[in-house]
């Protein structure tokens, strides 16, 4: 077992609020899964149904084809790690890992060749004895997962597990973690507000926002077909540009003040014929070129922000000030004026007033 | 400012300058003088009279004895009688109270309607000095119009009004339970701190883990406790021992001997019999064997928190 499906369920507490309105998802066995949205969005809660710790109002929760809203939590076939790592403090790391195991009444001889195994896997054998608080960070969460892992749960929860982490250590962990989806062969279910650990770790992306499914698809079809501007807003660094304009010459040029973009064939046969329409265009940060032909953006650069590989540029359009991501090569300084080529096949169009996306439903 | 080698040092083990120290002396000084006036002194001079026959009924001659005080307490018979009841009344009040302020904080760390009413309510028994405490079980358990004669005899659990604290048998088991009624909310309060800070995470974990109700309380919140719940028994057992109002007030010592503990023996030796050398001996042996318990108790039980 590890399909896990939500069917419209709810999640309203005793004081009035609600949680999670009608959420159906449908997750497959041994798919990697990521929640991803800003905090209060519904992400964890969604997480704690599935995990049994917190109790479904309305709808249904199915493993498989089991109905589990009322099993309790320690009695569904699930791992969980947390934030806060929530190793039990009285125990050592052994007593830490081998907990589950002991509860479910495993033997002990199985027991500890598991803890063994787990240990050895996670490079955490020599910290076998010790207890919580003598261990640093890293080896703390290596010390969560260790628990959740030698389980074999049918699925593995993980809410927000790397952000008490350092930024090394958490690029580090995320490839781990990728590499124990593909050991484990089971579900995971993952909670971030991290773009990037989304990105980098999940097969499908859920992008929910207070408490509502704003789309599923895969890293690359949330990023290049966003359904809406929170979506596209939410991922991206820096975030996607947007200038606020109307549709002219029956939906093929977009036209703000001075500036006028042709839209390519293809995305304005979407968008369809209507002149005057006011709409959003969104451009991501890299897709302009100081160098390229085509659709160009004039401005003023108002700030140069260099990161390393690349650099920020704050460019005044139109009045707004746009953030592009450009490479090291061009010679900008503050003040003065740049053209930039952009890409119009990868520009993103919504709906001014809803903020849906005209390109993509 | 000159700093001298092995001076004072601060908070954070920096060295304190010779200035800092003079006027910290001056700024403690008024509290320092307090103290000694009526903290060190007192325990000082007790301990000097111990060592002398003092009695005021024949207060011109003193002479000095030396530590025959103490021996004349410790081969007295009743000292070792009262020694047992002390003991006995600790036992049964001590565990009582951790026993019932437990489940009052387990209770009242749970959501449910009415628990602030209760938490308040809680408070009451505190709230009420040791003396009133006293009058008010004192009438409770009267023989002719007490409230627990009434309730049990209108429950038709007895036939006729007891006197219940004439009973020998009965006397330290009811007076323990006056002195129950009175610490279970401060160590019930104490209890529950200790409960409100045990991470709510590590429940979840728990049961994720497939720990049910019953092994979340062994593994979780025991644990957890531990040094609350240690503090609690300290405190309360330290408390139970030198205990003394209840006991006057209820039974003076009685019927017979039976509530004879050590802290009325040593009002009886000291303000009924006027003998301040051997009342004084009494009271040093009763703080020290106070303080190796407590020594004993945080030294065993407490290294493991």
């Amino acid at each position: 077992m590890a399909r896990i499906r939500l069917e419209s369920v709810g999640k309203r507490y005793p004081n009035g609020f609600v949680a999670l309105e009608e959420l159906s998802l449908e997750i497959a066995d041994r798919e990697f899964v990521v929640l991803l949205g800003p905090s209060g969005c519904g992400k964890s809660t969604t997480l704690n149904l599935i995990a049994g710790l917190e109790d479904v109002t309305a709808g249904s929760l199915y493993f498989d084809s089991t109905l589990m809203n009322v099993v309790p939590a320690h009695k569904r076939d699930v791992a969980m790690v947390f934030q806060s790592y929530a190793l039990y403090p009285h125990k050592s790391v052994y007593e830490n890992i081998a907990f589950g195991l002991r509860m479910r009444g495993h033997p002990r001889a199985e027991i500890e060749s598991r803890v063994k195994d787990a240990a050895r896997s996670l490079e955490i054998e020599p910290l076998l004895e010790r207890r919580p608080h003598q261990l640093s960070g890293g080896q703390r969460q290596r010390v969560a997962l260790g628990r959740a892992l030698v389980r074999q749960p049918a699925a593995f929860l993980m809410d927000e597990p790397l952000s008490n982490l350092d930024a090394a250590l958490r690029i580090a962990m995320r490839a781990e973690i990728k590499k124990l989806h593909h050991t484990m062969r089971t579900t995971f279910v993952y909670v971030t507000h991290d773009q990037a650990e989304a990105l980098t770790l999940a097969d499908r992306i859920v992008v929910m926002r207070e408490g509502v499914i704003q789309q599923i698809g895969s890293p690359e079809e949330i990023y290049d077909r966003p359904r809406n501007t929170f979506v596209a807003s939410f991922l991206g660094n820096p975030p996607i540009n947007y200038l606020e304009g109307t549709l002219a010459a029956d939906g093929a040029r977009f036209v703000r003040g001075g500036l006028s973009l042709a839209l390519p064939p293809e995305l304005s046969k979407k968008i369809g014929a209507e002149n005057g329409r006011q709409v959003r265009l969104g451009i991501r940060a890299e897709d302009v070129d100081p160098r390229g032909t085509g659709e160009t953006l004039q401005g003023r650069i108002s700030s140069v922000l260099p990161v390393g590989s690349d650099q920020f540029l704050g460019v005044e359009v139109e009045g707004t000030t746009l953030f592009f991501r450009v490479g090291r090569e061009l010679r900008a300084a503050e003040g003065e004026n740049v053209a930039l080529s952009v890409n119009m096949n990868r520009a993103q169009i919504f709906d001014s007033s809803s903020g849906a996306s005209l390109l993509w439903k | 400012m000159s700093i001298r080698a092995g001076a004072l040092r601060g908070v954070f083990g920096a060295p304190v300058s010779r200035y800092d120290q003079a006027s910290a002396l001056w700024l403690l000084a008024p509290m320092l003088a307090v103290l000694l006036v009526v903290a060190v002194f007192p325990v000082l001079y007790s301990f000097w009279i111990s060592l002398f026959d003092l009695r005021l009924t024949r207060p011109h001659r003193v002479p000095f004895v030396g530590l025959d005080n103490y021996l004349e307490v410790l081969q007295d018979e009743l000292f070792w009688s009262s020694v047992w009841r002390t003991t006995s009344f600790t036992l049964m009040s001590v565990t009582a109270i951790m026993v019932i302020a437990l489940a009052m904080a387990l209770l009242l760390n749970e959501e449910f309607r009415g628990r602030r009413f209760l938490s308040a309510m809680l408070l009451v028994p505190w709230a009420i000095p040791y003396v009133a405490n006293g009058l008010m079980w004192k009438w409770i358990y009267d023989s002719g119009y007490g409230a627990l004669n009434g309730l049990l005899f209108q429950l038709d659990f007895i036939d006729k009004y007891m006197v219940w604290l004439g009973d020998s048998h009965k006397t330290l088991a009811l007076i323990a339970n006056a002195f129950v009624w009175k610490e279970v909310p401060l160590a019930t309060i104490l209890l529950l701190v200790g409960l409100k800070s045990i991470p709510a995470d590590l429940y979840s974990a728990a049961r994720v883990d497939g720990a049910d109700l019953w092994r979340r309380f062994v593994h979780i919140t025991l644990p957890a406790l531990r040094p609350s719940f240690m503090l609690v028994m300290i405190y309360e057992t330290m408390m139970a021992i030198r205990h003394f109002d209840l006991f006057f007030i209820l039974t003076e010592g009685g019927p017979a001997e039976a509530s004879h503990v050590l802290a009325w023996q040593v009002y009886v030796e000291t303000f009924r019999k006027l003998s301040f050398g051997t009342g004084s001996a009494l009271a040093y042996i009763m703080a020290l064997v106070t303080f190796l318990l407590a020594f004993w108790l945080i030294r065993t039980l407490g290294r493991k928190l």
